[in-house]
């Protein structure tokens, strides 16, 4: 067993990471004077696995939507289902899948080893039926409906749509109401052997609760794993989006709109320095203080909602400026000037320095949330970087590192827009 | 961390100071509460009317640029409704002086920016001048109807405003669109004036330094107000008249059904905590009756949840259905109602339901957000009540006051946002 200690100084935080013998990665941050924890146990498994991988090494077809159907299903037992269990320590417990993660997770304020035991447990003992996997199309069907109807997920998806030709980043999370009708217990069994292998996972650990605790409740639950971790495949796709323009029709009283600048990248993961260095000049170029920001205010072309943010994962990144807006094609024309121009000049030294404070500020203060912690430690470990990457990278950064980063994003030729419009309303 | 300080600053404002270096950032949150009545739309627009700028920093440029060199720090502007009191907040986090990186003082900074925007704000000629009035009409009224957009608050309000129809609680909280239009810099001048010289202030501070700095502070500027405070009072109507049902079609995919209960409360701290339990148990967590029998045993939707509203003495139970099942629904929502009102749970299950309300509560003191809201809510008892307290509340609760209490609950109205189904045209 591999135990190692992670200290930054400059944050006041520690945390271990221990290579328990199962085979699973354990983070644990122990916060003095904090009355709860959040545990979050997590497998590289989300809506992009859409492929899995056969004994001979090739890659088969699996329903869009089955990451998150089997989320659902998991919290069931031929017993006591997991939600039951819970009841009894009073935690507050649910999940999520997201285009790379399905994670479990539990908050609680009191009996800490028997929420852990439960979590490591329930995750550990899948049990379908196909009776049980009709029941959950029912319930799966209404959250599908109910995203659909939500126009802020359905500029956002549109607009992955559009950008991607072959990458499942452009596929619905929960999959269609089509799709999740193809899933059956047996394919969920194979997801399950495929993905939930503790080499593919992490627990992490963040709040009132010590290592020893952890440990001494991982000793007594986790199952030694066989196999070895899920192999992803990466997708090229080409440097153009799919299409530039997407649009759509909704009932609702404002227009929204996304803009995307793909990324191309020769390898599918993103380097710690590459994430801040876009977030830093992302935020120059379109933040708060920034003179665009103010323009398009100033012209009532986007109101305080607007704001950019990168978008990356396995084999995709994108650099996204999103918001509401009464016109929307002169938002984007506007913004998209605004970004040839920053790409001509560079980042002046002023606004890189008030980018990089603010979201050093951002980073310190996501430290007073164990919640925050913990999903922090998952994504980090999936990413092969320890928890401290983030404000270490921040502290370090200079001007020249993210003009150069400027250089290799944000091409005009790699945009695509995505609108949503009032069905009732006239064309924009 | 400290028991929190309460103090009066000056009449009808408080203090509300809770002392701790557990966090990595100083909080402060000011709260004031008007009567949901007058010129609404003039007040709900004096929060980020402030947020926009300052005599100091006199443009969004020059005031965002001043919170990203203080690390970030997060000034927020909102109006809500409590009870029938129109709330008007303005908050700001930064991180502690212990993080900044040159050793710069940074908290003492905000606190003091927090009080400038407030009492210190761009005015021109006397007043707020008419293109920034401008610029915050539209902000309003995008906000106001991009509300509407997201359909589950859409049918929640509809179903409050059809309830409520005769009551101040109808008024929407950033009044209506007509008078956000016809905003005047002299109208939000007064209400600016009334909000300082008449609002019940409450301001709660998380933070490391000891509470006397910002106390000094907060005397020095309402020192110099003469203040005459507002009576606000929220009319409770225990029972309900009678059943209404409204309707509405919109091209959706999904329907949305609201219940709207009146809870025979004659005050918030009515049947306090009892209510809350029998709202916990009726649709409150994974183990209550809706999702427990609606969700998981009859597969008719993915949320269905009943959510008290203590300031205001009603229940709202809302669903996201397929359309053709809203009256399966409505009945099987009543249905599990009167499981709770005929007693149809056990000591274990309030046991349940007490242990999980505990458990949130007893988190309480680990978020600066959280706890701030906390004691921030308690603006019209002049308590200071910690979770600790509340934790013991729960803890004398018995079957039959839960029992009781859902018996006194009453179905008021219905609000069915019913869609056609089919997909949106792309």
């Amino acid at each position: 067993m591999r135990d190692t200690l992670y200290t930054d100084v400059l944050l006041g935080e520690s945390y271990r990471e221990i290579r328990h013998p199962s085979g699973l990665t354990i983070r644990v941050l122990h916060k003095d004077g904090y009355k709860s924890s959040f545990a979050l146990f997590a497998t590289k498994y989300g809506s992009i696995d859409t492929r899995i991988e056969q004994p001979d090494g090739s890659f088969r077809a699996i329903p869009e939507g089955t990451a998150h159907f089997l989320e659902h299903k998991l919290f069931e037992s031929e017993d006591l289902d997991a939600f039951a269990r819970f009841a009894k320590t009073g935690a507050n417990a649910n999940a999520f899948t997201s285009f790379d993660m399905t994670a479990y997770l539990f908050s609680g304020a009191a009996c800490f080893s028997e929420n852990l035991e439960i979590l490591l447990d329930f995750v550990q003992s899948p049990y379908f039926t196909e009776q049980t996997v009709r029941k959950e199309q029912g319930i799966i069907g209404q959250e599908i409906r109910m995203y659909r109807d939500s126009a802020d997920w359905e500029v956002e998806f549109n607009l992955l749509r559009a950008l991607y030709h072959h990458h499942p980043v452009r596929i619905d999370i929960a999959g269609t109401e089509q799709t999740i009708a193809e899933i059956s217990a047996d394919l969920l069994y194979d997801c399950y052997r495929n993905f939930y292998n503790l080499h593919n996972m992490v627990l992490a650990v963040a709040g009132n609760a010590t290592v020893e605790e952890v440990l001494a409740v991982a000793d007594k639950v986790l199952k030694p794993a066989v196999g070895k971790s899920a192999v992803r495949e990466f997708v090229p796709e080409p440097k153009a989006p799919a299409q530039s323009y997407i649009e759509e029709r909704m009932p609702v009283n404002v227009p929204s709109f996304a803009l995307g600048y793909k990324e191309a990248i020769s390898a599918p993961e993103r380097t710690g320095k590459e994430v801040l260095c876009t977030e830093v000049l992302l935020d120059a170029v379109a933040g708060r203080s920034s003179a665009l920001y103010e323009r398009l205010l100033r012209e009532g072309l986007i109101n305080t909602g607007f704001g950019a943010q990168y978008f990356y994962g396995f084999g995709y990144a994108n650099c996204e400026f999103s918001g509401e807006s009464a016109d929307p094609k002169r938002a984007a024309a506007e913004i998209r000037k605004a970004v040839a121009a920053a790409r001509q000049t560079g980042i002046d030294r002023e606004s890189f320095e008030r980018a990089r404070r603010k979201l050093y500020g951002r980073i310190v203060m996501g430290f007073n949330d164990v919640q925050s912690v913990a999903v922090d430690m998952v994504e980090s470990y999936f990413a092969g970087d320890d928890l401290f990457e983030r404000a270490r990278v921040c502290r370090d950064m200079t001007l020249e590192d993210v003009n150069a980063r400027l250089k290799e994003i944000l091409d005009d030729e790699t945009a695509a827009l995505s609108v949503v419009l009032p069905a009732d309303g006239k064309e924009a | 961390m400290s028991e929190p300080l309460l103090m009066t600053i000056a009449d009808g404002v408080e203090l509300c100071a809770v002392q701790t270096d557990m966090f990595k950032t100083c909080k402060i949150n000011i709260m004031m509460a008007l009567p949901l009545a007058g010129d609404i739309a003039a007040k709900a627009a004096l929060p980020y009317l402030l947020r926009r700028s300052c005599r100091a920093y006199p443009s969004v440029t020059s005031l965002n640029g001043r919170l990203d060199t203080l690390y970030g720090a997060v000034l927020g502007a909102s109006v809500m409704k409590k009870g029938e009191a129109q709330i008007l907040n303005l908050s700001l986090s930064a991180i502690d002086d212990r993080f900044a990186l040159d050793g710069e003082s940074v908290s003492g900074e905000a606190v003091r920016l927090l009080l400038d925007m407030l009492f210190e704000p761009k005015l021109e000629d006397g007043t707020f001048p008419q293109d920034d009035i401008d610029a915050e009409k539209r902000l309003l009224l995008e906000r106001m109807r991009a509300e509407d957009d997201d359909k589950r608050t859409y049918a929640r309000r509809r179903c409050e405003e059809v309830m409520c129809a005769d009551e101040a609680y109808s008024r929407n909280r950033y009044g209506t669109a007509q008078e956000i239009e016809s905003l005047t810099g002299a109208r939000v001048y007064a209400a600016w004036r009334e909000a300082l010289e008449t609002a019940v202030i409450r301001i709660v501070t998380v933070s490391s330094g000891t509470p006397d700095a910002v106390r000094g502070q907060l005397s020095a500027r309402f020192g110099t107000l003469e203040r005459r405070v507002a009576a606000i009072e929220t009319q409770f109507i225990p029972d309900a008249a009678g059943e209404k049902y409204e309707r509405e079609t919109q091209p959706l995919m999904q329907g949305t059904l609201v219940m709207g209960f009146r809870c025979g409360m004659h005050a918030s701290e009515d049947m306090d905590p009892a209510m809350t339990v029998a709202a916990d148990i009726f649709g409150g967590g994974t183990y209550s009756k809706l999702f427990t029998i609606v969700r998981e045993q009859m597969s008719l939707c993915y949320f269905c949840a009943a959510r008290l509203n203590r300031d205001k003495g009603i229940l709202l139970v809302s669903s996201g259905i397929e359309t053709e099942n809203e009256s399966k629904t409505r009945e099987a929502i009543l249905e599990q109602l009167r499981a709770v009102q005929n007693g149809e749970f056990d000591a274990e299950m309030l046991e349940t339901s007490l242990r999980s309300l505990r458990d949130s509560v007893r988190s309480y003191t680990d978020s600066p957000d959280v706890l701030c809201a906390w004691y921030a809510n308690q603006i019209f008892r002049g308590t200071a009540k910690t979770p600790q307290q509340r934790i013991a509340e729960y803890d004398a609760v018995t079957l039959e006051q839960v029992q009781a209490a859902a018996q006194k609950i009453t179905p008021d109205t219905v609000f069915m946002l019913a869609g056609t189904g089919e997909e949106h045209h792309a």
